[in-house]
């Protein structure tokens, strides 16, 4: 059943989270006959439980449709992709394998600060891009003004966009014939030097690691060899297939057509996405262009509520991480949490959804220490150290340079709300770069902005600040020397390393006073007063005390009292959970996020 | 190894009537439904069928609900029925719980009749208002002539006070000290009002009606408690409890002792010292399944040696005396360092307990705060 690449067609779907894409891609698997109707699940391919549960897509996705055009089969891969800036990198990754990029808008939305990133993207890979403009059957839908933004700020000829609704089918086959018709077939040669290209892998715990290919050049049968160029491994094709969406597997695969590979690796890690899969003994293919290796943005600690779980944490971090390569961990230790793990994440969600799977799956309690963001410090001796983790920067003697990362933010709002969003920016330090009308009613503002203000909450402020019309989206730019500083959290006169940020020397003072303040609130009363004090270096800049517990004791217990009041006593344990002792002051989960609050008051 | 187990030697008698219940009362009890009197008898006299033989008592105990609302003609039934599997031995303290407007000379002597040594008065207050805000029907003479009665009688007298009632100032539970130190009794319990989740008071407090007390003002009365009662005489041994010497209640220090005691009655709690068995805490309902022959227990706490072992490092703790560590060790056949040795270094260094390397006793302050202790304890961490 070999295909000749003229019948193939490789392409995404790129939109801004919520305008529609998975309906759409099911009714495309639907109408292609891929997924009979009363087998398709909502949203098909978002098919981690998490991904379901939030609406999202997480991971990227590919799956192989057949369709019948003008009399002649195709072959259509649709490579999903994530639409949360967080998942940027394996959008990127579905794109390399593409021609194609079916940009998606919706009717009443409009052009989202995601469309613009996503779509850039695409164009920048040189991919055709197919318009389309769904939900049309929303009674909102406003179509002109959308048609009108698309060409305003991605440059789209209204003639050229497909009207679709992903929830009635309407335009499904036109977006068909747009896509055969418009993105280009693979140029790949089938009697070419083999060369595929990984552009994802899963875990599969009977089969080993799946490895996910789009074939460059070439051909890959059932049984021979192959070997990895950038790890240098070489494996058996035990099986190779494509998803339809299920795994199917065929004898063959030809340059242009994406499937997967089974090679019976155990260790995920093997699998290095972007890397280049040829025969053993080729010395004359040369490496495909691989992916940006995934930036990670977050860091965060990770502690086991009980010492004891050390291990059985790690367990689960290496499992994960195993499915998830775009986060990494190593063992750290803390003065006040004692052994764990400094992690990293793409970003907050990617962070979440970590820590979640953790809990749910390991059944773990977790310990999360807030999630800071990377530095670099240039140090007076010349070095350049990374800082993941606050407790690592050196005194400020030995630092030259204390760089943060910046990144370029583009928010896409109403224009009513174009002064709110620029006094949320300027209140974090942001530089103004631009301002471009979308329409008479939709700007884009971009400013260049600190990272770590960005993430911990600026999404949520700007949906505020917007009554929810506000999108954003940001690249990391680079690193820019600022007067950073680390805060030093005290509790009861010791300092919570645990508990260290770095921020603007100008803001320490608005955010020591608002964390001790928030700490006050989220520790408990104990035996005894406990001084609450924010410090950089010996100087303290803020303090809030919690009183002493003056009376706490059961008044009767007597026979039939006994068990009762036993299990109140004994049901403090539960309230126990996801808190570290430190010291003698029990901390609670809670407290160690509180060092988030920016104290800038609500908008 | 578990050591044997003994027979118990005291025995609780839980009477579920009441006139009225009190705004604050969650126990179980049944308010005007006398009409049920002949009912109980006849289940109580079914589950004293429990003890296959006489069981010699060191201490029996009344309590409710309000005994003495049963009259001298319920009491009379309800002794004749204990009468039997019960043998009080010459010296035993029996005591019986009652409402100061229910005793009479006749009551008292009735009483005394059938063995009774002391009666617990549910006093709770000498001030008028005090006993008004808590939904009393006796006045304070109601209290003084009650009390009177009873000690003329030659019967040992303890009177219940409570305090931090809704309103009421320090200087209240002042003057209520003074004048329960003047009523001349052997023995008085003092409880900070408690706002049970699914009473009056606690529905009210939600409604903002009534207001709980400041946690420093709640200290300061009950430190004037302890303060005041010591000064006259009485000693603190329990947190709750004042007695002058020799007249502590025997019948309570068996339950903080985690002797084995038997116990009869709706929502009545056995201990038989490896697992405490408490009945169906709804009178009817605890009615019905005994005279129907069904299983009429509720809950069962069956414990391990070094679970026991731990509650009695609660239980023995809030006395103070504290606990001995060859006491311990012989009574429970564990070492007390082994169960809570680090909680104790804890403790000490932290001024709530001291520690003589025989006797460990809380401090005013640990016992003041003893309940965020036992979390510690009773887990067994640390």
């Amino acid at each position: 059943m070999s295909i000749d690449s003229a019948h193939i067609r490789n392409f995404s779907i790129i939109a801004h989270i919520d305008h529609g894409k998975s309906t759409l891609a099911d009714r495309l698997l639907e109408r292609t006959g891929t997924v009979e109707k009363r087998q398709l699940k909502e949203q098909m391919l978002d098919d981690m439980e998490l991904e379901r549960q939030r609406g999202i897509t997480i991971k990227a996705r590919a799956v192989r449709m057949g369709y019948h055009y003008k009399g002649e089969l195709y072959e259509l891969n649709l490579i999903d992709t994530p639409g949360h800036v967080d998942f940027h990198y394996e959008v990127s990754r579905s794109l390399a394998c593409c021609e194609g990029a079916v940009l998606l808008v919706d009717a009443f939305q409009g052009v989202e600060a995601q469309t613009v990133a996503n779509a850039y993207a695409a164009i920048n890979q040189n991919l055709t891009i197919v318009p389309v403009v769904n939900k049309i059957d929303l009674v909102h839908a406003r179509v002109d003004e959308v048609l009108a933004e698309m060409e305003q700020s991605l440059a789209i000829d209204a003639a050229e966009v497909v009207l679709t609704s992903g929830k009635t089918g309407l335009g499904v086959d036109e977006l068909l014939a747009a896509i055969i018709e418009r993105v280009p077939a693979p140029t790949g040669d089938p009697n070419g030097v083999l060369r595929a290209m990984i552009f994802d892998s899963h875990y599969d715990s009977y089969r080993g690691a799946i490895t996910y290919v789009r074939l460059v050049d070439g051909t890959i049968k059932r049984g021979q060899k192959v070997r990895f160029l950038e790890t240098g491994t070489t494996h058996e094709v035990l099986e190779i297939g494509q998803f339809v969406p299920q795994r199917r597997a065929c004898e063959e695969l030809v340059a242009g057509q994406v499937g997967y590979l089974v090679c019976n690796i155990k260790d995920v890690k093997q699998v290095h996405i972007g890397d280049t899969v040829i025969c053993p003994g080729d010395t004359i293919a040369a490496p495909l262009p691989g992916y940006k290796r995934p930036q990670r943005m977050v860091y965060c600690g990770l502690y086991p509520s009980e010492g004891e779980n050390f291990e059985e944490l790690r367990d689960s971090l290496e499992k994960l991480s195993i499915n998830d390569p775009s986060f990494d961990y190593s063992p750290e230790s803390s003065e006040a949490l004692g052994f764990g793990f400094r992690c990293g994440f793409l970003g907050l969600l990617h962070m979440e959804i970590i820590q979640q799977r953790l809990e749910k799956e390991a059944d773990l309690d977790l310990v999360q220490t807030a999630p800071n963001v990377t530095y670099q410090i240039l140090k007076t001796d010349g070095t350049v150290l990374e800082i993941t983790n606050p407790q690592d920067v050196p005194d400020s003697g030995q630092i030259d340079e204390f760089r943060q990362p910046i990144v370029r933010t583009n928010f896409l709002v109403p224009v009513e709300h174009i002064g709110p969003v620029m006094q949320l920016s300027t209140d974090r330090r942001g530089t103004y770069l631009k301002t471009e009308y979308l329409s008479p009613t939709r700007a884009m503002l971009t400013f260049d902005l600190p990272l770590a203000d960005v993430i911990y909450d600026l999404h949520d402020k700007l949906k505020s600040v917007t009554r929810g019309y506000g999108t954003m989206d940001y690249e990391l730019i680079g690193y820019m020397p600022a007067d950073l500083v680390r805060l030093d959290i005290l509790v009861g006169g010791k300092n919570v390393d645990a508990l260290s940020i770095i921020c603007d020397r100008r803001d320490a003072d608005r955010r020591g006073r608002s964390i001790v303040k928030k700490l006050r609130s989220e520790i408990d009363r104990h035996m005894f007063e406990i001084a609450l004090q924010a410090a950089i270096g010996t100087k303290v800049i803020a303090r809030e005390t919690i009183s002493a517990m003056r009376k706490n004791v059961t008044a009767k217990c007597y026979g039939g009292d006994i068990s009762r009041k036993k299990k109140l006593w004994a049901k403090q344990k539960e309230g126990k959970k996801r808190m570290k002792s430190i010291g003698s002051v029990d901390i609670p989960q809670k407290a160690f996020m509180a060092v988030l609050d920016t104290g800038v008051d609500r908008a | 190894m578990i050591p044997a187990l003994a027979p118990p030697r005291s025995v609780y008698v839980h009477v579920p009537f009441c006139r009225h219940r009190c705004g604050y009362c969650d126990f179980s009890l049944l308010a005007g439904r006398d009409d049920l009197f002949e009912r109980y008898f006849l289940a109580m006299a079914c589950e004293l069928k429990r003890v296959p033989l006489p069981l010699a008592l060191d201490t029996l105990y009344l309590g409710g609900g309000t005994p003495s609302h049963l009259g001298p003609a319920g009491l009379r039934r309800l002794f004749n029925l204990l009468h039997g599997p019960l043998v009080p031995v010459g010296t035993a303290e029996i005591t019986m719980e009652a409402n100061p407007s229910d005793v009479t000379g006749p009551l008292a002597a009735l009483a005394k009749g059938f063995g009774v040594t002391r009666f617990s008065l549910g006093a709770q207050s000498l001030d008028a208002a005090t006993l008004r805000s808590l939904d009393r029907d006796h006045s304070p003479d109601d209290v003084r002539q009650a009390t009177a009665t009873l000690l003329g009688a030659g019967l040992s007298v303890s009177v219940d006070l409570l305090i931090a009632a809704p309103g009421q100032s320090l200087a209240a539970v002042e003057q209520d000290l003074e004048a329960v130190i003047a009523l001349g009794v052997q023995h008085v319990s003092v409880y900070c009002l408690t706002w049970e989740k699914g009473t009056q008071f606690d529905a009210l407090r939600a409604q903002g009606i009534l207001s709980v007390a400041d946690e420093s003002i709640e200290r300061a009365m009950f430190e004037a408690t302890i303060d005041r009662l010591e000064a006259a005489g009485f000693e603190h041994y329990e947190v709750s409890n004042f007695a002058r010497p020799g007249f502590r209640c025997r019948h309570n220090e068996a339950y903080w002792d985690c002797r084995p005691w038997e116990a009869f009655g709706p929502g009545a709690a056995r201990y038989d010292g490896r697992e405490r068995i408490t009945n169906h805490r709804s009178t009817t309902g605890w009615m019905t399944r005994v005279l129907e022959g069904q299983d009429f227990t509720g809950d069962r706490d069956a414990m391990t040696p070094e679970e026991a072992a731990r509650e009695r490092v609660v239980v023995g703790l809030r006395r103070r005396d504290g606990l001995d560590r060859e006491e311990f060790r012989a009574a429970s056949g564990l070492a007390l360092d082994t169960i809570a040795g680090a909680a104790i270094v804890a403790w000490v260094a932290d001024g709530l307990a001291t520690d003589d390397g025989q006797r460990v006793r809380l401090t005013r302050e640990g016992l003041l705060l003893s309940d965020a202790l036992w979390q510690r304890v009773l887990t067994g961490r640390g």
